[in-house]
């Protein structure tokens, strides 16, 4: 289960509740090719249908993102991860972790759910192989008492694929 | 005498207190009987008007705050707090040009004394609601008085289109065309009055690309970009020391206020009150 981001969280500032509103009004004029915002009243956490771009790997498959906001974002990143089953990757650990720059060391305030979307699904289409990472049991195991990818320290797996 | 003069503003002094240790309890009547004893002892005194104001403004007594605000403002004139509880008031009282034009003197007071306290942002929101109503208010009757010109119009034009033609003879096709185009130009041309005044989307380049929101104040980096100051000066600190789009190295000296954006934000916000809507909650 995802129960790994259900850590006490505090309610967003007012400006990330602004900011979020904008950014779904923004999402429901314009999403972003191949995902879909299952909408519910919790500003706070999105759940996001992932559709498997056609001619890549992972074609006419449906994934879930669930997306959590910190209080004070956009100044920190959200807290992105696939909803088990997540899919094959080399960058993607089965309990749903994604190891992706920007959603740690490398996140600037001017991206949005929509340009993280974008850059996951561009990551899952460059894919050459269905496979998990290498280190996928042991990171995991880690994450058994419920850490959030946040706070992993991470060393990025190379940027080519 | 002047002992007596020392002793009354003692006496106002120890009143000022009563009332405010009665406020802390919400008791407002107390608070008020206390602060008026002070006024009475020394009327110069700017805090106890503005002491009373605020417990009349808890109890929605919008006429006396207004009063007690007038009074404050006349003593001391770069009191926010009673500019922004006067500007309150009378926008209660559905003065919207009043309320604003206080709201605005407060809003620029705060923001060259106290660029960064919370009072800003707060005077900042009620700002930008008075405005919205002001432009909702104004908006719906200019809408109704075009309306009722654009039914008189047509009324007019086919009154005119019969009188110009009372039987068909040849060509009777063409002038009909012409009849249509009649109707759909007048359509066309109350539909572009009422433009400015529906609400659409404020254009990107009017907004910052971290608040997502229109221009306050803008200041424009080394890469070109321009961005809300005080968000970019929270990433700066925060986040780290890039360009938040270009990621090219960035120190908070390197901003220059983008003046030409701010204009263009301020001329957008006067011809497009609906944009002033930029907190969903209200």
């Amino acid at each position: 289960m995802t129960s790994s981001s259900a850590s006490p969280r505090k309610a967003l500032s007012k400006i990330a509740c602004n900011r979020l509103q904008k950014e779904l009004v923004e999402w429901q004029v314009n999403p972003p090719a191949g995902f879909k915002h299952r909408v519910t009243d919790n500003l706070q956490r999105w759940i996001i249908d992932v559709i498997g771009a056609a001619g890549t790997l992972y074609a006419n498959e449906t994934y879930q993102l669930q997306v959590d906001f910190p209080e004070h974002y956009p100044m920190e990143a959200p807290q992105v991860i696939f909803v088990p089953p997540a899919p094959l990757h080399p960058h993607i650990y089965s309990n749903g972790h994604i190891c992706l720059d920007i959603l740690y060391d490398s996140w600037s305030p001017a991206m949005t759910v929509s340009s993280v979307c974008i850059s996951i699904l561009s990551m899952l289409s460059s894919s050459t192989v269905k496979q998990r990472p290498e280190d996928n049991d042991r990171y995991v195991k880690n994450c058994k008492n419920g850490r959030s990818p946040k706070e992993t320290r991470w060393w990025f797996h190379d940027d080519k694929v | 005498m002047a002992t007596d003069t020392a002793s009354v503003a003692k006496q106002a002094e120890i009143s000022r207190h009563n009332g405010n240790v009665a406020f802390k309890k919400e008791r407002l009547g107390a608070a008020i009987d206390a602060y008026t004893e002070a006024i009475t002892l020394c009327p110069d005194v700017a805090v106890y008007w503005s002491n009373r104001a605020l417990c009349y403004f808890k109890r929605k007594d919008w006429e006396r705050v207004e009063q007690d605000c007038r009074n404050v403002i006349q003593l001391d004139g770069s009191s926010v707090k009673a500019r922004y509880m006067l500007g309150l008031a009378l926008l209660e009282r559905e003065d919207f040009a009043g309320g604003i034009k206080e709201l605005e003197k407060a809003f620029d007071l705060e923001r060259s004394t106290n660029p960064d306290g919370d009072m800003v942002e707060d005077v900042w929101q009620a700002l930008a609601k008075a405005k919205y109503l002001e432009w909702e208010l104004s908006s719906s009757k200019r809408a109704w008085r075009l309306q009722k010109l654009k039914d008189e119009c047509e009324s007019a034009l086919i009154l005119h289109q019969s009188l110009q033609d009372p039987q068909s003879e040849d060509g009777s096709q063409a002038s009909s065309d012409d009849k249509v185009d009649q109707f759909e130009l007048l359509n066309e041309v109350f539909s572009k009055a009422l433009e400015d005044d529906t609400p659409s989307e404020v254009p990107d380049y009017l907004c910052c690309n971290i608040t997502l929101d229109i221009f306050q104040d803008p200041v424009i980096t080394p890469s070109g970009f321009t961005y809300e100051k005080a968000v970019l000066l929270e990433h700066l600190e925060k986040v780290g020391n890039f360009d938040p789009i270009t990621r090219q190295p960035l120190d908070k000296d390197e901003l220059i206020p983008n003046l030409a954006i701010k204009g263009a934000a301020r001329a957008f916000l006067k011809e497009h009150g609906w944009a002033y809507k930029t907190n969903p909650a209200f």
